[in-house]
């Protein structure tokens, strides 16, 4: 299978669906955690916990898959990457994981029990488990960017303190408003009734917000972070990337304002997506990035798997991802209707 | 996570009988079960989050051997199976009974992605147990996939798969079994236990009955695969033929015998491990000493799990026989039994698991890779902490868990 390719093709088309996959993630759960991130907050009665609880309820649990399906990809096709990556980043993938079965228990359990403590305890449960979720990911991602501590034979000399420097804080702000600003749309077009519009008003200060920090986030990569522009000099075509992000950002702000939830959900959707490709573009052809010398970093011909499982894999990928994405669409046609304050179902 | 399998399964047919027949008995009964695998769920898929993070955080040098062999599986299982178990369990939730074809049909997506789950995560473990299609780097440092189809027609993985699905069948059945006890118990003859205890019932025979029989061969053929193992099932120490089987024996690894041997039956562990009675097997002391598993240890886990076995045998035949005769209702000892016995088949697949983990020690992957040369180089400090913290964040979990199955089963929720 796939034996015109050279083992070398094949590990950059793996690193381009890997990019891929990370995306979609960033893009689908981002509401599901912004809806998290809102709802000690938002809803002013168990009325509006439920609507919003309704509103990702039958969507959350797809979606996170694909973060799984990013980490198995990542295991699969370059296997080193995946080790040193959860080896180097023991403790912050340890509260990455915490967030994750906190964020689950609480949606599941969430209305299982009406006792009035434990209700409370899982609405925060679920606010801090969203909020792990995306400070982790987004302190990680500008740490990837940037690049970690590697130094000769592949020694890691990181510490935990030092991952949260100035960039890795903006990032992670940036992945937590972005995501809270997904929510925020996502319940503005989900629901109907009060929490709507109370949602509506909080997305047009956080889009704002979200284009200044994107704007800071991407000048800070671009001047700041060493080595972040030599791919970009080598192939002019991906300054698209920030400048579509930043795009997006606008179009967020502006329909927001028009007060067309929509548009401006999909427009925040991109942004979030092309500022992560932005990052991504920089560090090829490293997955990990060395901050000491480029040499020590890992790049994806070193750590890719051999070309029988890559292969396979990709054979997998190309029938099966579709497959997934059509039906986790249906799924969101099951449940178009926006969700009414009259509704309330026990599960 | 293996009531998930099982009962995912019955709930699925629950549904779509109710959606046939409108009857609103099935409607209950999918509303009761429905409700337990929800809670039931919610641990399945946090437990195996927390597996596949640590195959990178805890085990990255074995990730880094095992990479081209294991991410294929691990990948293919999230593409096919979790994403089917995770875009539909929230729709089945969400769905009402206005759109009973739906609901059926997410259900059956949900056991169907579950059961699939659970064949790549053996076919993974399959190739620990025995590596097929693969070949050493040039370095050594790793293996390298050659033959995807060897990785999935191992004869383990098969042996494995059935075993492991049947024993969760069973385990699912007992916990039915179990439930609908406390309810009969409490006089509550309500329709929706009789009638899932009558299907329980039936489902624990088949598998009791299966699972020894298909063992039987699962086992001859791991002694012949993997001998230490093997002789450690039944402690035998000494190579020979025509060797006895005891039915009281206690194993004792510091002197290489068994310290306490009686009501020995000449030839059974002969006949059951070659199918002769004058058959040889090779003895633990006559095996090479540095590549033993702790024998007492796996010893005891097959003699443990195969006395709970007899026992299920047991139950379910009684169980059969008391509703067949109608005197089920007011056998109160029996009863009770079932409900004493719901953690018994959740004991006996640990037990099992222990015989195919520990019993292939010192190997992680066996032949290939110990188990000691497996492990990430994190400082032991963060290794600690990671297992205090999430041992206790678990531990509040199940708690929890329990406290919700008990609340559901003791209010029968859904079912009034």
């Amino acid at each position: 299978m796939f034996d015109f390719l050279t083992h070398d093709m094949l590990a950059v088309i793996w690193f381009f669906l890997w990019c891929v996959i990370w995306g979609v993630y960033f893009m689908v759960d981002s509401f599901a955690l912004g809806v998290g991130l809102l709802s000690p907050f938002i809803a002013t009665d168990n009325v509006q916990g439920m609507q919003i609880k309704r509103s990702v309820g039958p969507f959350w649990g797809g979606n996170e898959v694909w973060l799984i399906l990013a980490a198995g990809g990542t295991f699969a096709a370059f296997p080193l990457v995946f080790s040193k990556m959860f080896t180097f980043l023991y403790l912050p993938m340890m509260l990455l994981l915490i967030g994750l079965v906190a964020r689950g228990i609480s949606i599941e359990y969430l209305h299982k029990d009406d006792n009035p403590l434990i209700q409370k305890v899982l609405t925060w449960g679920w606010f801090v488990g969203s909020l792990l979720i995306s400070l982790v990911l987004g302190v990680a991602f500008a740490n990837f960017f940037k690049g970690l501590e590697i130094a000769s034979g592949g020694v890691y000399e990181g510490t935990l303190l030092g991952l949260f420097g100035p960039y890795a804080l903006i990032g992670g702000v940036l992945f937590v408003l972005m995501s809270v600003t997904s929510g925020a749309l996502w319940i503005n077009i989900k629901t109907e009734g009060a929490i709507s519009t109370k949602a509506g008003d909080l997305a047009k200060k956080s889009t704002l917000i979200v284009l200044v920090l994107a704007l800071v986030y991407l000048a800070y990569s671009f001047v700041g972070i060493e080595g972040f522009t030599g791919n970009y000099s080598v192939m002019p075509a991906l300054y698209l990337l920030p400048v579509l992000a930043i795009v997006a950002a606008v179009l967020s702000v502006f329909f927001t304002k028009k007060g067309r939830g929509f548009p401006a959900f999909c427009s925040n959707l991109l942004a979030f997506l092309f500022i992560v490709q932005s990052g991504l573009a920089s560090i090829y052809p490293y997955m990990l990035k060395s901050s000491v010398s480029p040499e020590y970093g890992i790049d994806i011909f070193e750590a890719a798997s051999s070309h029988l499982t890559l292969s396979i894999m990709l054979g997998g990928a190309l029938v099966f991802v579709p497959i997934v994405i059509i039906y986790q669409l249906w799924v969101y046609t099951l449940f178009k209707e926006k969700i009414k304050e009259t509704e309330q179902v026990d599960y | 996570m293996p009531l998930t399998l099982g009962l995912g399964l019955l709930v699925a047919v629950m549904e779509t009988i109710y959606y046939k027949n409108k009857d609103e008995i099935w409607r209950k009964m999918a509303d009761f079960w429905g409700r337990i695998f929800k809670i039931n769920f919610g641990i399945g898929l946090v437990t195996g989050l927390a597996m596949t993070f640590q195959f990178g955080t805890n085990w990255g040098s074995y990730a880094e051997f095992m990479g081209d062999v294991f991410g294929p599986p691990l990948a293919v299982e999230a593409l096919l199976a979790f994403f089917l178990e995770g875009t539909f369990f929230g729709a089945w939730i969400f769905l009402d009974r206005n759109r009973q074809k739906l609901k059926a049909f997410s259900m059956w997506m949900v056991a169907l992605g579950t059961n699939i789950s659970s064949l790549w995560i053996i076919t993974a473990n399959g190739f620990m147990q025995n590596p097929v299609g693969y070949e050493m780097a040039a370095d050594g440092s790793k293996v390298v996939m050659t033959d995807f189809f060897a990785l999935l027609t191992n004869s383990y993985v098969w042996y494995m798969l059935i075993h492991t699905l049947l024993s969760a069948y069973l385990l699912t059945a007992f916990v039915i079994m179990g439930i609908c006890a406390y309810h009969f118990l409490k006089r509550n003859n309500n329709e929706v236990f009789k009638k899932s205890f009558s299907i329980a019932v039936t489902i624990a025979l088949a598998t009791a009955v299966m699972l020894p029989v298909l063992g039987h061969g699962y086992a001859q053929y791991v002694a012949a695969l993997q001998p230490a193992k093997g002789a450690a099932m039944d402690g035998i120490w000494e190579t020979g033929s025509s060797v006895p089987m005891y039915l009281i024996q206690v194993p004792d690894s510091s002197t290489g015998s068994n310290s306490v041997q009686l009501l020995g039956i000449p030839g059974l562990a002969s006949f059951l491990y070659t199918g002769s009675f004058s058959g040889q097997i090779t003895g633990l002391n006559q095996l090479p000493q540095d590549i033993l598993p702790p024998v007492d240890l796996v010893f005891w886990s097959f003699r443990l799990m195969t006395i709970l076995g007899s026992l299920f045998i047991i139950e379910a035949l009684i169980g059969s026989y008391l509703q067949k005769s109608g005197k089920l209702y007011t056998s109160d000892k029996y009863l009770k039994l079932l409900m004493w016995s719901i953690p018994l088949p959740y004991i006996a697949i640990t037990a099992g698991w222990n015989v195919a983990e520990i019993g292939r020690q010192p190997w992680l992957v066996y032949g290939l890779l110990k188990t000691a040369n497996g492990l990430s180089s994190v400082p032991s400090s963060d290794v600690l902490l990671s297992i205090v913290l999430i041992s206790a964040f678990y531990l509040i979990l199940i708690v929890f868990e329990i406290y919700l199955i008990k609340k559901t089963v003791v209010n029968a929720t859904g079912v009034e």
